[in-house]
């Protein structure tokens, strides 16, 4: 059985190929926008430019719409697919099939954030009359127009080469091999976790949008590793099961979705203030604030899987 | 003080298509605060889209439409809504009433998009219809209403938001001579508010009014005088 032929993938390159489709339009028509565009001309091409500036911003609104929403079907897709790859008890085994999984699921993060990005720039550009961030917007978009042909491609290797003859490794591995970044021990990490929060904190407070960002991008690689190599292990309650997905089953209610949610949602407006600035001099600063409380709620539960851990069983793992 | 500014539209329909026709030709008009000007043509010389473009409903192929010194043309969607909204008073040939509502809350329907207060709300309904005399059909059902009720009750929901400017598309095209004159009374109530006032039609009732002050001919989508 090819892997193209299972439920989800079939539904999943559909999607995106529509949407592709759809952004390829968009592309086109962006290009004779953006060439011609004078928003002080009332001539018929100026306003055949301004419907077509129309049309373009509602498909891209929808086809960026259903890329954020299209990544949680591909996570889910990933657990289902566990079943059909062997050896694979989770997206674990799955995402690691092939050395394109890893790649493709950070491609796909930052395209969200892209898109993210661009939705808000889009808001910005359409509620002033006079369209002032609409070559930017549509510069950003083409970057992300580039991203989503490359993810198309990474998403099609990748799933031309998952074996499913060959068991490929999972959390058996995983529990086996204890391997932390730049040779980093749990407590390190840990205290990096709590440390950069406590900064990224500090710095929402007092509004300095850069500093935000840069820790936001560090926090993202150390809360990373901080939730698979430490807390995880207190959501399995196993001292050796280092995964990032398991905990996104039914097993464990779900609670990686929270776990990830918060931190993506809260990284997301960390860095978007920083952004937004550089894009179209707005100030965007009470986004920092939806950053401080999106962490906390990672750092709460996160934290709350090792005190009752300790407090059930008086010791830690 | 102009209210009103049109310079050089045109209006394309079919664009690119071998039946491409043009709805309106180089128009220019300008039109002053507190003045009345009657757009005056046989059946599809252009009138009611000349109408459609000032009040935002449609787009100008090319050209300029000014309206307090803004180019309402270059209005995207969502803000044209709100410009018609709150500065724009239409009065429609065939009402265009909310049936199976009542007079009240047919007047009340524009101010439902506002954040006004319930009393705030009731004073303006209740000055609309005033100005219209329809205060004592104010329960009625609009379907129950004669073609002259009708159109006093579209009247006072056109100003209710208390536009500078009203539109008129045929306004007595369906009135008999008796509704057609107090059309012409609120006219005049218009005049001494100070309201700037387009209408477009066909009817003889308007040449020679006091109240009016312009009458501009037009013909095959280009205005003559």
């Amino acid at each position: 059985m090819s892997i193209f032929l299972s439920n989800e993938i079939i539904v999943f390159l559909l999607i995106e190929l529509i949407l592709i489709v759809l952004m390829a339009i968009s592309q086109v028509n962006i290009v004779s926008i953006v060439r011609h565009w004078d928003f002080d001309a009332t001539t018929p091409l100026q306003y055949a430019l301004e419907k077509k500036n129309y049309l373009v911003n509602t498909i891209l609104y929808f086809t960026v719409t259903c890329k954020v929403i299209l990544f949680l079907f591909f996570i889910q897709s990933l657990n289902s697919l566990a079943g059909i790859v062997p050896g694979a008890m989770c997206s674990a085994g799955v995402v690691g099939a092939n050395h394109y999984g890893n790649a493709l699921l950070l491609l796909k993060l930052l395209l969200i954030f892209g898109f993210g990005l661009w939705l808000i720039v889009n808001k910005l550009d359409l509620s002033s009359i006079i369209f002032p961030y609409l070559k930017r917007k549509y510069l950003l978009f083409t970057l992300l127009f580039i991203g989503v042909l490359g993810e198309f491609i990474l998403e099609i290797l990748y799933f031309s080469n998952i074996p499913l003859t060959v068991p490929v490794f999972c959390c058996s591995v995983v529990f086996q091999a204890p391997r932390l970044p730049f040779g980093y021990t749990q407590t390190l990490l840990v205290l990096f976790f709590y440390t950069l929060f406590g900064v990224i904190v500090l710095f929402n407070m007092l509004k300095q949008t850069m500093a935000s960002f840069t820790c936001n991008l560090l926090f993202l690689f150390i809360a990373y590793y901080a939730i698979t190599y430490f807390f995880g292990l207190y959501v399995y309650e196993m001292p050796n099961h280092k995964c990032p997905y398991c905990m996104l089953q039914k097993e464990y209610y779900y609670i990686g979705y929270l776990i990830w949610g918060s931190l993506f949602l809260g990284i997301f407006f960390g860095i978007m203030p920083f952004l937004i600035e550089r894009i179209t001099q707005k100030s965007y600063v009470y986004l920092l604030k939806y950053s401080s409380i999106c962490l906390t709620i990672t750092a709460l539960i996160c934290s709350f899987y090792v005190v009752r851990y300790y407090l059930m069983t008086g010791v830690f793992l | 003080m102009s209210k009103i500014v049109i310079q050089n539209l045109n209006k394309l329909y079919n664009a690119n298509k071998p039946n491409a026709f043009y709805a309106l030709k180089h128009i220019n008009l300008s039109v002053e605060e507190g003045e009345i000007v009657i757009l005056k043509g046989v059946s599809g010389s252009g009138k009611s889209t000349l109408l459609s473009l000032i009040g935002g409903l449609s787009k100008p192929s090319s050209g300029e439409i000014l309206v307090n010194a803004q180019n309402i043309a270059k209005l995207p969607d969502i803000m044209s809504s709100a410009f018609r909204h709150t500065e724009i008073g239409f009065i429609f040939q065939s009402f265009n009433l909310l049936e199976g509502l009542s007079v009240y809350q047919n007047i009340l329907a524009p101010l439902a998009l506002t954040k006004l207060g319930k009393e705030a709300m009731h004073e303006k309904v209740s000055r609309a219809m005033q100005l219209v005399n329809i205060e004592h059909k104010k329960d009625q059902n609009v379907g129950s209403l004669s073609g002259g009720e009708r159109q006093r009750c579209a009247i006072a929901r056109a100003v209710v938001m208390e536009p500078e400017i009203i539109l008129a598309d045929e306004p007595t095209a369906n009135l008999d001579k008796e509704n057609a004159l107090i059309f012409i009374e609120i006219l005049k109530k218009f005049k001494a508010l100070h309201k700037t006032v387009v209408i477009a039609t066909h009817d003889t009732l308007f040449g020679g009014l006091d109240c009016i002050d312009r009458c501009v001919l037009m013909r095959d989508g280009e205005l003559l005088q």
